[in-house]
């Protein structure tokens, strides 16, 4: 188990290291050129000229390369357009992020796995239809759109609740960047419209897998022995069937947390919300290449970590796995 | 688009006749005092270092955390005091300010001329790569005369003008806060001498400031503002509805109708100092010839075209380069005498001689390039399908800013540019000079950074613009642009598109708040002092 996972943390490494040459030839292939940008238009050749120079753009590659590798790990990477490191400008939108990204997991998982299973038990009832035409609807609703109806409904008809934005948050141990938004009023009220809007392709998502895998694994005989052994309906349900139903749902929440933070780019853009999904989408029309490099790498990183947390988790819900 | 711009030429009579002038004190009666006030901006924000700010809507803050030199009058745009109480021209290479004495930066620090001439200084020189160098490319010098006065000196070429310096990115900085705590750090944490003082800014979330209780001209009514930056114009939309801002710097067309309605909204509008275009590629071997641009122009009835777009509402069709804001436009005759209306026969007859001659070659796909800004995608696609409809193939390409201007500004590789039409914007100061000069000098078709991106080049409209950039007199200086323009467009360099329309959403509750056609954001300075019910 510990040789496995040490295989997988080396996998993990090789990857991104991979990934930080892909990235940053892809950066350097994307037409445009950062200090054309920054200097706006009508700038004089000169200015152009210097910040070029300033940022090192008229360094060879390999050079270029090495300064945002060393300088990443280093944390002396400085952002071209933030005025900071690049690990600051990361860290900063980072809680945002991972708040509404639990807030949305925690929703879209207590409404998913109950309905689900809800669904698979009372098969063909009407709250099996229902269950089953709602998450097709959550699936093939655009988040932007939805976002928007939450807004209109809530925030402009009803008026309960605030339409976009991050609300009051307090800074945790004195560290600025570390703000926390949904341990005040105003921020839990900020967060309720973002989550729901996030957690709506998750949820329908995840009440279908938990459906289909509930439905299969009941008809496996290893059930229909724990039935007949006289077992009551609802340890059969639970104990023999729920849990080994879990493991693809377990696989899918799992890419999920990696979507959930490193692809809330929609639901962050229409809600206004300061987490990294709008820092990327702003550096790239900035042109910070510092910055779109130091993100990616990091939410590769996140992403793979994710993974290898799943596959060792496998090992715990299905005591048949094992890995060597 | 360029940003903000420049404010080179307000004439000698103007800033003369204000000598000795005093700053004015906004009134207000029956204002209330107190209240937030939170503003809807539609990007995040960069920079809050006004020397090397270029975004308008940074320009918002800046607004309201330093003072300027001195301020474009709300109305007239004519240079007021501000700072500077009055100024006296010396000569034709030098002005004279006389600075408010008793001004104080948010730090306790005094405000003096040491501060003005660091902060000119400073991005006039080259060395600082800063993007507003362009803007005070006529200074030569500021010179401190005593502790209250400064001499700005002119380069010999610009001689005659009077400074503008009523730009935000010319707004005032502490000279020794700056040096002590250093360029990258002021940035993020601004110090100025204006009506609110810097809170905090929480990136991607919102900027704060509040009261500077000790405001040298006047007590702000207001206690604090907060900037948000809500990427979405729907979402903005439905904050203002809501109540959840009080301005919003920017309102769809489609939208305003909804909220003329409105009665807790007041929308208001004002023609912007702003154009935008479809320019020719003069250097491409099709668009190079006028038969090619006139069949185009005759392809379309752009006035049609703008209107199906904006409904008279946030854009009106333009027919020259300068703004109807502004003296020298000159639209009336360009209408009548320049415009060209829909003829397809025409057109046709064009591409087919064209054709003839091989200039147009068989089969070949005209490139029209455009940002992704949906207003002038839909204009390009316009001119693309009456391209089509006239058996010219036609393509729309929209691309990112970095690349667009890539293509735009040429390279040592590509100086020809690899394309024939592309719309752009550009947006300036209260002077004809900041559209004819720029967009169509020659001396602003070089590879690298181009404004004159359609590259024309023609004696006579030089010559004219050189003559107008170093007269004083505005009726002759008039005369000038007239012709200039009239050169310019009849050589169908380019289509003219639209001039913008600011239009801004107000709750009803803000009182005293004008909209700028500068674009600015003005909450308190010599002309307001907003405050809400």
């Amino acid at each position: 188990m510990i040789g496995y996972t040490l295989r997988r943390l080396l996998q993990v490494v090789f990857t991104l290291f991979a990934l930080t040459v892909l990235v940053f030839v892809l950066l350097k292939l994307m037409p445009g050129d950062p200090a054309v940008v920054m200097a706006g238009i009508g700038a004089q050749l000169e200015t152009i000229e210097g910040i070029r120079e300033e940022l090192g753009l008229n360094r060879p590659w390999p050079v270029q390369y090495w300064r945002f590798i060393s300088g990443l790990f280093s944390g002396r990477l400085q952002a071209m357009t933030y005025h900071k490191p690049v690990y600051l400008v990361i860290a900063q939108r980072l809680p945002a992020t991972i708040e509404l990204g639990l807030f949305g997991l925690i929703i879209a998982l207590a409404v998913s796995i109950p309905a689900g299973l809800l669904s698979a038990i009372y098969r063909n009832s009407l709250l099996d239809y229902t269950v089953t035409t709602v998450a097709l609807m959550g699936i093939s609703i655009p988040v932007f759109w939805f976002a928007l109806m939450l807004m209109l409904v809530f925030g402009v008809i009803l008026g309960i609740l605030p339409v976009s934005g991050r609300g009051d948050s307090i800074a945790l141990f004195g560290w600025q960047w570390l703000r926390v938004s949904f341990v005040t009023w105003d921020g839990f009220r900020h967060l309720i419209i973002p989550s729901v809007a996030l957690a709506s392709v998750q949820m329908a998502m995840n009440a279908r897998l938990t459906r289909a895998s509930m439905l299969e694994v009941l008809r496996e005989e290893y059930v229909n022995t724990a039935r007949a052994k006289g077992l009551k309906e609802r340890i059969v349900l639970i104990k023999h069937a729920f849990r080994n139903a879990l493991a693809p749902v377990v696989t899918n929440v799992g890419i999920q947390v990696g979507t959930l933070i490193a692809g809330a780019v929609l639901t962050e853009t229409t809600t206004a919300w300061p987490g990294v999904g709008r820092l990327m989408v702003e550096a790239l029309q900035r042109q910070d290449q510092a910055v779109v490099f130091g993100l990616a790498i990091f939410m590769a990183f996140f992403f793979q970590i994710s993974y290898v947390i799943v596959d060792l988790m496998y090992a715990y819900i299905d005591p048949r796995i094992t890995y060597d | 688009m360029k940003r903000v711009g420049l404010i080179l030429t307000l004439g000698l009579l103007v800033f003369g006749s204000l000598a000795f002038a005093q700053t004015p004190v906004p009134e207000t009666p029956g204002a209330n005092v107190g209240g937030d006030l939170v503003i809807g901006v539609s990007q995040t924000f960069k920079d809050m270092d006004p020397r090397i700010m270029n975004s308008a809507y940074d320009a918002y803050v800046m607004n309201v955390v330093y003072d300027g030199l001195i301020i474009l009058h709300p109305e007239t745009l004519a240079p007021a005091p501000w700072i500077a109480k009055s100024w006296d021209i010396l000569s034709d290479s030098q002005v004279r300010f006389y600075l408010n004495e008793g001004i104080k930066f948010h730090n306790g620090e005094d405000l003096t001329a040491e501060d003005v001439a660091f902060t000119f200084n400073w991005i006039a020189d080259e060395a600082n790569n800063s993007p507003n160098l362009t803007e005070l490319i006529w200074v030569e010098e500021v010179i401190i005369v005593d502790d209250y006065t400064v001499d700005v000196i002119t380069k010999p070429e610009y001689a005659p003008f009077a400074p503008g310096f009523g730009s935000e990115t010319q707004s005032i900085v502490p000279m020794d806060y700056v040096l002590e705590v250093g360029d990258a750090a002021f940035n993020l944490e601004p110090v100025g001498s204006g009506p609110f003082k810097f809170v905090e800014w929480l990136p991607g979330e919102h900027i704060k400031v509040e009261r500077n209780e000790d405001y040298w001209l006047v007590y702000p009514n207001l206690d604090s503002i907060t900037y948000r930056p809500i990427p979405e114009l729907s979402v903005m939309m439905l904050e203002l509805e809501s109540g959840g801002v009080d301005i919003v710097d920017n309102m769809p067309a489609a939208d305003v109708p909804r909220f003329m309605e409105m009665d807790d909204v007041v929308v208001q509008q004002v023609g912007s100092l702003s154009y935008f275009h479809m320019y020719f590629n003069l250097q491409s071997p099709i668009s190079s010839d006028i038969r090619f641009r006139k069949a185009c122009y005759m392809s379309v009835e752009m006035e049609d075209a703008v209107f199906s777009i904006f409904q008279n509402l946030t854009g009106v069709k333009s027919y020259g380069c300068i703004p109807p804001a502004l003296w020298a436009n000159d639209q009336e005759y360009l209408r009548d005498n320049v415009y060209l209306e829909e003829n397809d026969e025409e057109a046709q007859r064009l591409f087919a001689e064209l054709r003839a001659e091989g200039i147009l070659p068989e089969g070949y796909t005209v490139r029209i390039h455009t940002p992704l800004d949906p207003r002038r995608r839909q204009l390009a696609t316009i001119m693309a399908t009456s391209l089509i409809e006239n058996g010219v193939d036609a393509e729309v390409i929209p691309l990112d800013w970095g690349p667009l201007l890539d293509l735009a500004y040429r390279s040592e590789s590509d100086p020809v540019g690899d394309f024939e039409m592309m719309w752009m914007g550009w947006s300036g100061g209260p002077d004809p000079h900041d559209f004819a000069f720029y967009l169509f000098h020659s001396d602003n078709a070089t590879v690298g950074s181009a404004d004159n991106m359609s590259w024309t080049q023609i004696p006579e409209v030089d010559d004219l613009l050189d003559k107008a950039a170093t007269t004083l007199d505005q009726a002759e200086r008039e005369g000038y642009y007239v012709e200039a323009q009239r050169l310019i467009f009849s050589n169908y360099s380019a289509i003219p598109g639209y001039h913008y329309v600011e239009t801004r959403g107000v709750r009803a509750r803000v009182q005293g708040y004008t909209i700028s056609p500068l674009g600015s954001m003005w909450m308190v300075t010599p002309y307001h002092n907003v405050w809400v019910n």
